[in-house]
């Protein structure tokens, strides 16, 4: 008993999980789980919470949780970021020591990729886009809801590494050997890809749902070349998950294996080679840039047409462009690995692939541009989000355009250079974009509009904090400074830039508090919409009410132009779409609540928990329950609710959307 | 919806007349394009790592093509019975149906035990994939074909009971046109697997 | 832009070149799926005869087997799986198009990256 207990401690808390940082995270999350626990038990609301949010199927409610999900990300995110630049902020600070820098850096990046940038853009694609092409759900619910569930889960899984067992610390790209289970024998790298493993299927499902929704579930009329630009965009980031996720699949599967099952894929000895993972990842990797910053391509277009009041500049080309992008960012994964040497025909190629992404990029930019040009702009904190990533953005790319340029790359592989340019492309496109895009749908997710004032607050610190950040850090890698150097001595020069970025990480970080503050000021105090329409909007989601029933649409509206609800509006037809007479109102089967998917990413959590700790009891009794989850979502026949006409009519009546 | 639509509706499968079932019949396809890039990234491991024998045997002595080519007649004859099978389901056989199913799963089990007992051999002599690059690819391009063939059989008698329990209606039949699509795709990927693996490693 | 007169066609109607939508019609007998299988079967015999009996050198005989395996997956993929039907445009075939595209690209690709065969090694 006192053997096993001992075992467990020393299993569970090693050294490494018992140092300051990790002790001060123990507190919080303790103290957190109490508050929340006290709170919903005091209140009685677990009853509430299961029914009306862990079970739920309705993608507005999948929406939210996503959104939760990716803030809280964001502080874990930033957090880490914080402490890397506190420890760089002047020559030799040991606030941290080296391997908490590794893990940190290591956490900093996959959080950010996966657990935060992907759920906000799952949160707008489920919040937006069935109201936005005029269905009623995601093509499959349950899926969708099945997708939540495993991400959720899997980032769980992820973040609990922190304070059980150990983080990973071999950097976001996860390279062997430094994954080699001789060099790196602890259960962080276990928790990195059996998490990845885990959320990578709920994104994968998550992709095959929105582009069939998108492909078969349209509103009549609405063709593909009606479609809204965000759409086109949802619909190309989901098949590039569908192409680029399944090499990331078996990329951490056999790293896996090579790990948990002893199989010599990428181990230095029995003919493995490393640089085959490094391969297969970038596979993944690179599509994944533009999984992230297409959608935000696609908020831009939308933002930018309603404020300026005018339809998107050259419709066509910017579909085309985003085609385009999608296949050609297939072809340039060897340029995050030039320097492996595979010789100068694959470089040049892949060099000369890479440039030519700038083109339809350019494309976009100008669209964006011209679509500004003569506009009546109205400068609200989503358009100045735009404003500030044209400029942000066409930095990031030039500079990818010169990393692109093999002998340059030479030079900076790997330095901060590299660090600014990537920061430059994922938070001057990614970040600004999804920002653009909460401000202006966040009116349409949950009633009421975020403050402006403080939301130019938050952006200028944001702007201001990104640009004092990373400036800087160009000019370290050009001084040589590489990445992922916890410290450095005082005679290199680099203390004073290094100063000014770690001021600017604060003032981000001010600006993050700044948009908390936001959010929770105009939840009590925010302008109401009560007319379902705040902007003067384009695209169908203005024509329903703030937030929209749980049916959506209670009669679905008919297309006949791109901007559809605009172009409603101009023929004088608003109100007729808007309200529905109460024989046009007919019974509707909604999907029903289920508790399956939140079991299902159980399953997937305890099996990962075992396999990460070799308990295999445990692990065949995660893929027990996951089985048994599968086998109940298989024949359960009772997935849907009917909802009588009454209730509909009641409902609308109450939203004063119901002809007398 | 408008009249054309239903208009259309005449003549059309059983599993494609409801709508929603004919959209889960899209996204069951796109699935089967994830599978595709998944057997796609395995392949380009086993291909990369075809010479990386460290010190394991080399491709000519370890295949033995006996097996092999029985494990592919096996599969292609299954994927002609469950070919049956639908062919069965839509002129509303609902017996020649379900027998048709059977023997694909009996074909599907057969396959499953020739691999497995081909492993266990390969295992006892020594060959594992601890030993080289070469067969940790081989068994994991493989085994993951082996794994979805066993994961169909278990789909397989699942959807033999809803059959039994709920007869063919819109819903059974859907679940048994993505079964047959899911099998025929698993035959097209052994065929690969058989030309490149078995067949290409009797050429080096 | 088209007028608002114009009747609205439901995304199951909207017309794709390449990809119209076709039900098989196999009534009587499965004419069709027997002479599938008797092909693979074919297909099958002649790449495994060809390599037995070693009937050209390995790179063109390599590239003869993946002939007859993707001639074979194009019957599995025509006679079996019912390629084309579908309501509306058949998407599965703009889908496993670009999927072969980029299976073929990735595993090609993979080789000629990973196996330097471009120069320095």
């Amino acid at each position: 008993m006192q053997a096993a207990l001992s075992y467990l401690l020393h299993t569970l808390f090693p050294p490494t999980v018992l140092r300051p940082t990790e002790l001060g995270a123990d507190v919080l999350i303790l103290a957190t789980g109490v508050i929340i626990v006290t709170v919903l038990t005091r209140q009685k609301k677990w009853g509430w919470l299961w029914r009306e949010w862990l079970t739920t199927v309705d993608h507005k409610k999948i929406g939210v949780m996503y959104l939760i999900a990716a803030i809280a990300m964001l502080f874990r995110g930033g957090v880490d970021a914080l402490m890397m630049r506190t420890n760089l902020a002047l020559p030799s600070v040991h606030f941290i020591n080296a391997e908490e820098y590794n893990e940190v850096f290591t956490t900093h990046g996959t959080i950010m990729i996966f657990f935060m940038a992907m759920p906000l853009i799952f949160a707008l694609f489920n919040a937006i886009i069935p109201l936005m092409i005029g269905a009623r759900d995601v093509a499959f619910p349950r899926l969708n809801a099945v997708s939540f569930w495993l991400f959720a889960f899997g980032a769980l899984l992820f973040n609990i590494s922190f304070v059980v067992g150990g983080s990973p610390n071999a950097g976001w790209t996860a390279y062997p050997p430094l994954t080699e289970l001789a060099f790196n024998p602890g259960p962080g790298e276990d928790y990195y890809f059996m998490s990845l493993f885990i959320s990578g299927i709920g994104t994968t499902i998550t992709g095959i749902n929105f582009l069939v929704t998108i492909l078969r579930m349209r509103a009549p009329g609405m063709t593909l070349w009606r479609m809204p630009l965000f759409a086109w965009t949802a619909l190309c980031t989901s098949a590039l998950i569908l192409f680029a996720f399944p090499p990331l699949t078996v990329a951490l599967g056999t790293s896996l294996l090579d790990r948990l099952f002893g199989a010599s894929f990428y181990t230095l000895g029995h003919g493995g080679m490393p640089m085959m993972y490094v391969n297969l990842f970038w596979l993944f990797g690179h599509p994944e840039v533009y999984i992230v910053v297409l959608p935000a391509f696609g908020i831009f277009s939308e933002v930018v047409a309603t404020y300026a009041r005018k339809p998107l500049f050259g419709y066509s080309a910017m579909v085309l462009s985003v085609i385009a992008i999608m296949v050609l960012s297939y072809g340039t994964w060897v340029h995050h690995f030039f320097t492996m040497g595979a010789g100068p025909g694959v470089n040049v190629f892949f060099g000369l692939s890479t440039m030519l992404i700038a083109i339809p990029t350019g494309v976009k930019i100008f669209n964006w541009i011209f679509t500004m040009w003569g506009g009546r702009i109205r400068l609200t904190v989503a358009m100045l989000y735009q404003l500030a990533f044209i400029p942000t953005f066409v930095v990031g790319g030039a500079t990818g355009v010169l990393l692109a340029t093999v002998p340059v790359d030479y030079q900076l592989h790997n330095t901060y250079f590299l660090v600014a340019h990537f920061h430059n492309t994922l938070i001057g496109g990614t970040v600004f974009g999804l920002l653009s895009g909460l401000y202006y749908w966040w009116p349409k997710m949950f009633g009421y509009k975020l403050d402006e004032r403080q939301g130019q607050w938050a952006f200028w610190l944001f702007f201001l904090g990104f640009w004092i950040t990373f400036g800087p850090q160009y000019l370290l890698g050009l001084q040589g400074m590489t990445r992922r150097l916890w410290t450095y001595p005082f005679g290199f020069g680099w203390h004073e830039l290094n100063f000014i970025s770690t001021v600017g990480a604060y003032i981000m970080g001010a600006g993050f508090l700044v948009l908390v503050y936001n959010v929770l000021w105009s939840m009590q105090h925010g302008e109401r919409d009560l007319t379902g329409d705040p902007w003067d909007g384009r695209t169908l989601e203005w024509s329903l009410p703030s937030p929209a029933p749980e049916y959506n649409f209670a009669r679905i509206p008919v297309v006949t132009a791109r901007d559809a609800w605009w172009a409603m509006k101009a023929e004088g037809r608003a109100n007729q779409v808007k309200r529905v007479r109460p024989e046009e109102v007919a019974a509707l089967e909604l999907p029903r609540n289920t508790g399956m998917p939140f079991f299902l990413g159980l399953g997937f959590f305890i099996m990962g928990f075992g396999l990460v700790f070799r308990w295999w009891w445990i692990g065949i009794a995660g893929i027990v329950v996951v089985l048994a989850s599968m086998l109940w979502f298989g024949f359960d026949y009772d997935d849907k609710k009917h909802v009588h006409p009454d209730v509909i009519r009641r409902t609308e009546a109450a939203l004063g959307r119901l002809e007398a | 919806m408008s009249l054309p639509l239903e208009r259309e509706l005449e003549g059309m499968p059983l599993e494609f007349a409801n709508h929603e079932e004919s959209i889960k019949i899209t996204g069951f396809w796109m699935f089967l394009v994830t599978d595709v890039l998944i057997f796609a990234s395995l392949f380009a491991l086993y291909a990369v790592y075809q010479g990386g024998m460290g010190g394991g045997p080399d491709p000519a002595e370890f295949f033995h093509l006996g097996p092999a080519l029985f494990e592919t007649l096996l599969l292609l004859t299954s994927s002609f019975t469950v070919g049956l099978s639908i062919w069965a389901m839509r002129r509303g056989q609902t017996r020649a149906m379900t027998a048709w199913l059977l023997v694909t799963l009996l074909l599907g089990a057969a396959f499953v035990v020739t691999e497995v007992s081909e492993f266990v051999a390969d295992v006892a002599q020594g060959y594992t994939w601890h030993q080289s690059a070469f067969l940790s690819s081989f068994f994991a391009l493989v085994g993951t074909h082996g794994a979805h063939v066993t994961f169909g059989i278990l789909m397989a008698l699942a959807l033999l009971v809803q059959l039994s329990q709920r007869g063919l209606n819109a819903i059974t039949a859907r679940k048994l046109f993505t079964f047959s699509l899911y099998w025929h795709f698993l035959d097209v990927v052994w065929i690969f697997i058989f030309t490149v693996v078995y067949l290409g490693g009797k050429l080096t | 832009m088209s007028h608002p007169t114009e009747p609205a066609l439901h995304p199951d109607q909207e017309p794709v070149r390449y990809l119209h939508a076709h039900f098989e019609d196999d009534r009587r007998f499965p004419w069709g799926k027997l002479w599938g299988y008797v092909g693979s079967l074919a297909l099958t015999f002649a790449a495994f005869g060809a390599v037995a009996q070693h009937l050209w050198p390995p790179t063109a005989l390599m590239t003869l087997i993946l002939g007859l395996a993707v001639a074979q997956a194009g019957l599995q993929l025509g006679v079996f799986m019912h390629l084309r039907e579908s309501r509306g445009p058949s998407w599965q075939i703009a889908g496993l198009a670009l999927a072969l595209f980029i299976a073929v690209g990735l595993v090609g690709m993979s080789i000629w990256v990973m196996l330097f065969k471009s120069g320095v090694s």
